[in-house]
């Protein structure tokens, strides 16, 4: 009931007839009940509106939590797809790794076979080397002991011989002469026969001797480590024994025996050449008769 | 021999031109006639041996650093000792390998 509605009742004025019903008009039980629903209406009113606006207040904070987790997600989205481009990546360094490692050893492995190789040739040129001065230094020279010296110096200088003796044979080829030695006893300065001799089987088959240089027999005069026969014009005309090698070189090299090829097929042909050269007194003597016997080896080869 | 050997090995080092003596006082000679980079010698040479050569040259202020290599027959510890100890910078055994003493040139001529 409102105050006014009171106001009329306490002044106990009639109801107007003819006029809007006011509210002093409605009984007192039905304004009470009007203002008590007006009431609750409005108190209910106000708590819906209160919970509206706790719930618009839950959801605003659970937008704000669902737009962080978002933004996080994303974050992490963008950081996984980071991570697996770099993994990606990695992996392909990880391949290019492996491939130039691959290629770095098959480099190196050709860089070693390149590697023996040159050092092979430098050792194979360096023979060759060995072999030119050795010939060179033989048919330079037409004197007997410079060519012997250079025998001597072959043997001691080139094969790394300590002891060793050169010979010659007598003109019955019976006999090796001794006229160039290193290191040995005075006792091996003697003629050798060579009938049953070590020595003569290499001269009658013009084939160089060799056997190890170490080992249970040391080299003697009659047991060589090596003998080497002088050929010219296929007949043995001198002989070198090798009996000892120098304490630095163990074993033969393959030089050694191409050097004593080059021995077997020079050293003959350079002494004979020598020792006919010392007995004339001139070059010119030494020539003479040449352009006689040519013209007679030609005419012969004309003739058939 | 040795020489021959000496002057067709080191022809492969480029820029290098070799002079040869006979022996140890014609060695010593063209030393006193003209300044040389490095030094070959032997031990076993006449009139004088390589170590005495050694000797001289390192006590000739104006020589005493020339590098010298000793090629030689003799092989043993104490004779290379002795050698270095009078001043040679390398010492090599015969029979001769070209390589080698090739190296070695190089290496003291910092080739």
């Amino acid at each position: 009931m409102s105050e006014h509605e009171h106001s009329d009742e306490q002044h106990g004025s009639p109801p107007s007839r003819g006029r809007e019903r006011r509210a002093s008009d409605v009984p007192p039980d039905t304004l009470r009940e009007r203002e008590s629903f007006v009431r609750t209406f409005v108190r209910k009113g106000m708590q819906y509106t209160e919970e509206l606006l706790r719930e618009n207040d839950d959801l605003r904070s659970e937008i704000r939590e669902l737009r962080e987790e978002v933004g996080q997600l994303r974050s992490q989205v963008a950081s996984d797809d980071a991570i697996r481009d770099l993994l990606r990546t990695v992996e392909r360094l990880e391949t290019e790794r492996r491939e130039l490692l691959e290629r770095s050893r098959n480099l190196e492995a050709s860089h070693r076979e390149e590697e023996g190789r040159h050092q092979e040739i430098e050792r194979e040129v360096s023979d060759l080397a060995n072999l030119y001065v050795a010939s060179h230094q033989l048919h330079t020279s037409l004197s007997v002991p410079k060519v012997v010296q250079h025998l001597h110096d072959m043997l001691g200088q080139l094969v790394g011989a300590e002891s060793f003796m050169i010979y010659v044979l007598d003109e019955q080829r019976l006999h090796a002469v001794p006229v160039a030695s290193e290191a040995v006893p005075a006792d091996y300065h003697c003629e050798v026969l060579l009938d049953g001799h070590r020595m003569g089987d290499a001269c009658l088959t013009g084939l160089p001797k060799v056997r190890e240089p170490a080992g249970e027999r040391p080299g003697s005069l009659d047991d060589p480590i090596a003998i080497i026969p002088f050929l010219a014009d296929g007949r043995a005309v001198g002989v070198a024994s090798v009996f000892r090698l120098l304490p630095q070189k163990s074993a033969w090299a393959d030089v050694d025996l191409e050097l004593f090829k080059l021995l077997g097929a020079q050293a003959g042909a350079a002494l004979i050449a020598a020792n006919l050269y010392q007995r004339v007194a001139s070059p010119t003597e030494a020539l003479r008769g040449i352009p006689s016997a040519v013209e007679a080896q030609l005419g012969s080869t004309e003739n058939g | 021999m040795m020489r021959q050997l000496l002057v067709f090995a080191l022809a492969r080092i480029k820029q290098l031109s070799v002079t040869e003596a006979e022996d140890g006082v014609d060695g010593l000679r063209k030393l006193a006639e003209q300044r040389f980079d490095l030094i070959i010698t032997d031990i076993n040479m006449p009139i004088m041996d390589g170590l005495k050569l050694v000797s001289r040259i390192r006590s000739d202020e104006t020589h005493k650093d020339v590098p010298i290599i000793i090629i030689t027959t003799e092989g043993s510890a104490e004779d290379r000792q002795r050698a270095m100890a009078l001043g040679a910078n390398a010492y090599i055994t015969k029979p001769i390998q070209a390589p080698q003493v090739i190296a070695q040139v190089k290496e003291l001529l910092g080739k």
